[in-house]
């Protein structure tokens, strides 16, 4: 009797988490991370379609979590959906086709679905076979889908996926910037906030100069590869990686702070984690970095910013590398910002619609998922929607209608109060 | 195949996002990716959005005598939604929005595809004093199909059978015609099933094969502001099940009442480290636990109701834990429970499932347990009682690796076995049955009730296009 009573005791339900302790299997499978789907095709079919991944978790009012399903509305678009796909694959019930492999780049890689399901392999590892199916694709010819190929290929040219020219990235870089030749440290700027959303680059570099950092920005900085990998293009991805550890350890590059959630996500844990490229590099996202500012009283916030806003969490800083807290932090410290959360938040945030690749290739997708947020930023009255990542910031730009919300970046706030 | 021409005519039902003959989208649709039961086939799925368009793809389906299946998640254990015979899976998901909450009556007009999800996303944010009872099944599951299959909720103890929580049905027929049963028939309130004659039967139990449920109104419950999860631990299944029954038969507050086995506890995860059920007694642990909930109105009452609890089970020697002590796990559904036991098994569940006599709960329990372990598998055995004690479900269930054709076959067979053996029992009779077990009843019933059957199935779908191959009316 005490033994069972032991075991009951033992059961962890987790409130607004389930029954299921999700961490706790890594060891007994010995899953590995970015392995190929010869290694995941003995777990995948444990799925039962039972369409837990498709809504919030006991929380949120069982909210919708997946762009993809909601937007085409077939199973297979679901998590449920691909995983059983894939199973049909490897198991030879299935064939590759352009519709198959369409299936899976409409899928934003956001992760939303994985944090629902209380399988604990699929919470932890699905997203890792949506990866491998990714890479499969390019293999055998059907992937990546044809406007995520054209902007490769300028991306393998021109170091970025914006058809811009390279030697027109820094144009953003306002001269009265102030850049220390030989720091340690660089600021990676990344392409959206170079050729797109340059008021966040120039935000990002004032911020810098104020707390008297030295900073350089690289000359030569390129692309991190991030739309490249996500679509599959392992091989070209790493290429890109190896190029860029290189450049920036000969130039004695220690630490990097970026404004861009892909880049950090692609620095901290691709590079080194998929392409083995220990670079030893530091890597710190600027809310972290703000907050460490914060805590040893080297950052005040000296000026009111009253505004009511709502933070977005942009899905490579939060499912992807677990990062909620340190911009809700940063923003809570500013005088006069009423920060309000939306319904979908942290680990179950609606995604923007812009990852994976999925910008360039469903446009009509994009725009329902971005729709969907800006809508959900409305309803908490907030007057801007505020991120930490410059793609999603264009994105919901690009998708807000008649200045109904503002969409801003954390950077550009600071900016103003420091 | 289904002729281009016929696919063109959907589309121009639901329009062109709606319809899809590609195998990808279909091969979602083939299985129920849960059972042993065989795969089936869908040629065509569909995505209507409302009751109008459902009637138009059925009389569709009629003129070119087509197969219709119904279908919202397709993963029930024992593939009733499953394609046998080809034609058009009508994928209700579209239809999923909750069309009313009476709070006087206490009822939710609901559509036919309404997940638990859905539904209680709704009464969390609109009604939040109000809860339906709900299944142990994962939360993208559907309500309606639940209730139509006598599925059983964690009010179960209040409310019987799912089909018990029926107030109401909007129903397309086989002929495409739209009906309405109970009071929404007369009035615009779905306040239950009076005062014609309770033509819900013509949809409950049918299994999808006489029609296709667009709307239905299902009970719904006050929230108690108190509310206490026990589990009782016993040595064995049959010291347990007596207190289980007093229990039940003792008010109290009582709104849930379900026994398992080690088997079936082990097998939840956490319970140990690979998931894997274990037998009690190769465990050397107590084969029985009782999960029991009660509600209160005041805290007074709620106290009086735990101390009587707890006392009923220490005179029948079961050892009680509080929630604060584990048993939250019971914590109110709905949740992704099976999905937690399929893994690390194969990812296969199926069970042989029946409705029965008080009586026979210990009698199926150590049935099944001896068939189960003659073919090494451990038994797990879940219960649960219902209204009031007046009946209860007992069922054993079967894990097996969904990739591996050979466990599959022995799964089958020991299913069946199972089947026969319990089907001995003076009392008991089918829950949820796939097709090779329902056409059984036809051995037990009276003549003139199979011929009744026949003739109502022939009435509602006369040309047998109703989700051929399954439920009770086609062989």
């Amino acid at each position: 009797m005490v033994g069972v009573i032991k075991i009951f005791q033992r059961l962890r339900y987790m409130k607004r988490m389930g029954l299921t302790h999700v961490d706790t299997r890594h060891e007994i499978h010995k899953i590995e991370r970015h392995q190929d789907l010869e290694h995941y095709k003995d777990i995948i079919y444990q799925c039962g379609k039972c369409g837990t991944c498709r809504t919030v978790y006991q929380d949120a009012d069982w909210a919708a979590v997946c762009p993809s399903g909601e937007f085409r509305k077939f199973e297979s678009y679901y998590l449920g959906g691909k995983n059983l796909l894939t199973w049909g694959l490897t198991s030879g019930k299935l064939k590759w086709t352009e519709h198959l492999a369409s299936i899976f780049y409409s899928c934003t890689v956001c992760m939303a679905c994985l944090q629902q399901c209380q399988i604990p392999e699929i919470h932890t590892y699905a997203v890792e076979w949506l990866m491998a199916m990714r890479e499969e694709a390019v293999k055998q010819g059907y992937g990546p889908m044809p406007e995520q190929k054209l902007y490769t290929e300028h991306t393998m040219v021109e170091n970025n996926p914006y058809m811009e020219k390279h030697g027109d990235r820094l144009n953003w870089l306002p001269s009265h910037i102030k850049q220390t030749p030989d720091a340690k440290t660089a600021y990676y700027v990344g392409c959206t906030s170079s050729y797109r959303e340059q008021n966040v680059a120039v935000a990002t570099a004032e911020i810098l100069n104020s707390l008297q950092v030295d900073f350089r920005i690289h000359p030569n900085e390129s692309c991190c590869g991030s739309p490249v990998y996500m679509t599959g293009q392992t091989e070209k991805a790493k290429k890109i990686a190896e190029e860029n550890v290189k450049m920036f350890k000969d130039a004695g590059i220690e630490k990097i702070i970026t404004s861009c959630a892909g880049c950090y996500r692609t620095w901290k844990d691709t590079y080194p984690n998929k392409f083995g490229l220990n670079h030893g590099i530091e890597v710190k996202h600027l809310p972290e970095f703000l907050l460490d500012k914060l805590k040893n009283g080297e950052l005040n916030f000296s000026k009111e910013f009253n505004m009511k806003i709502t933070y977005h969490d942009p899905c490579h800083i939060g499912r992807h590398m677990g990062i909620y807290k340190p911009p809700r932090q940063v923003l809570e410290k500013i005088p006069g910002l009423e920060l309000l959360e939306m319904k979908r938040n942290r680990h179950n945030a609606w995604c923007c619609g812009s990852g994976g690749g999925v910008r360039s290739a469903f446009k009509d997708l994009s725009a329902f998922a971005a729709n969907e947020r800006i809508e959900e930023a409305k309803e908490t009255t907030a007057e801007a929607i505020v991120s930490c990542c410059p793609f999603c910031l264009n994105q919901f730009k690009a998708n807000i209608k008649n200045n109904e919300i503002q969409a801003l970046d954390l950077s550009e706030i600071v900016k103003q109060i420091i | 195949m289904i002729d281009s021409k016929i696919i063109v005519e959907l589309e121009n039902v639901v329009g062109k996002k709606y319809v899809s003959d590609q195998p990808e989208i279909q091969f979602l649709y083939h299985y129920d990716f849960v059972t042993a039961e065989p795969e089936g086939i869908c040629d065509i799925s569909i995505m209507p959005n409302s009751a109008e368009e459902v009637q138009e793809i059925v009389k569709l389906a009629n003129k070119h005598k087509i197969p219709v299946v119904p279908w919202v998640s397709g993963i029930n254990f024992g593939s009733i939604a499953t394609p046998r015979k080809g034609g058009i899976v009508v994928d209700l998901r579209r239809l999923n929005r909750v069309l009313e909450v009476n709070e006087d009556d206490m009822y939710a007009v609901i559509e036919g595809g309404t997940t638990w999800a859905d539904l209680q996303g709704y009464l969390e944010k609109n009604h939040p004093g109000l809860r339906a009872g709900i299944t142990w099944s994962p939360p993208g599951t559907g309500i309606v199909p639940s209730c139509l299959c006598y599925g059983m909720f964690d009010l179960g103890m209040l409310g019987g059978s799912g089909a018990e929580f029926i107030n109401g049905l909007e129903v397309v027929l086989g002929s495409g015609d739209l009906v309405k049963v109970g009071s929404c028939s007369l009035s615009n309130y779905w306040y239950g099933r009076q005062p014609l004659p309770d033509l819900a039967g013509l949809f409950i139990g049918w299994e999808g094969s006489t029609g296709i449920v667009t709307k239905a109104a299902i009970k719904l419950w006050p929230k108690m502001p108190f509310r206490e999860d026990f589990a009782a631990l016993g040595l064995t299944i049959d010291k347990g099940v007596p207190v289980m029954l007093k229990l039940s038969k003792a008010g109290l507050g009582i709104c849930d009442l379900v026994i398992v086995n080690f088997g079936w506890g082990s097998s939840v995860q956490e319970l140990n480290e690979k998931n894997i059920a274990k037998d009690a007694k190769e465990a050397n642990m107590p084969d029985f636990v009782g999960l029991i909930t009660t509600q209160a109105y005041t805290e007074k009452q709620h106290e009086a109701q735990c101390e009587a609890i707890k006392e009923i089970c220490k005179e029948g020697n079961l050892r009680v834990l509080s929630a604060q002590e584990g048993a939250e796990v019971i914590t109110p559904p709905p949740m992704q429970l099976w999905g937690c036991w399929n893994f690390s098994r194969g990812g296969g569940g199926q069970w042989v499932g029946t409705y029965c006599s008080t009586r026979d709960i210990v009698k199926f329990y150590n049935l099944a347990r001896e068939i189960c372990l003659k073919h090494e598998k451990i038994p797990q055995f879940y219960s649960r009682i219902l209204f009031g004690g007046h009946y209860v479900v007992a069922r054993t269930n079967i894990n097996f690796n969904k990739n591996n054709p050979e466990e599959i076959k022995t799964t089958r067979a020991l299913l069946k076995e199972i089947h026969e053996e319990v089907q001995q029992l003076g009392g008991v009779v089918m829950y949820k049955p796939p097709k090779w077990a329902v056409q059984t009843y036809k051995n037990r019933t009276l003549p003139a009730t199979t011929e009744l059957i026949e003739k109502i199935k022939k009435l509602l779908d006369p040309n047998n296009i109703m989700n051929p191959g399954q439920g009770i009316g086609d062989d």
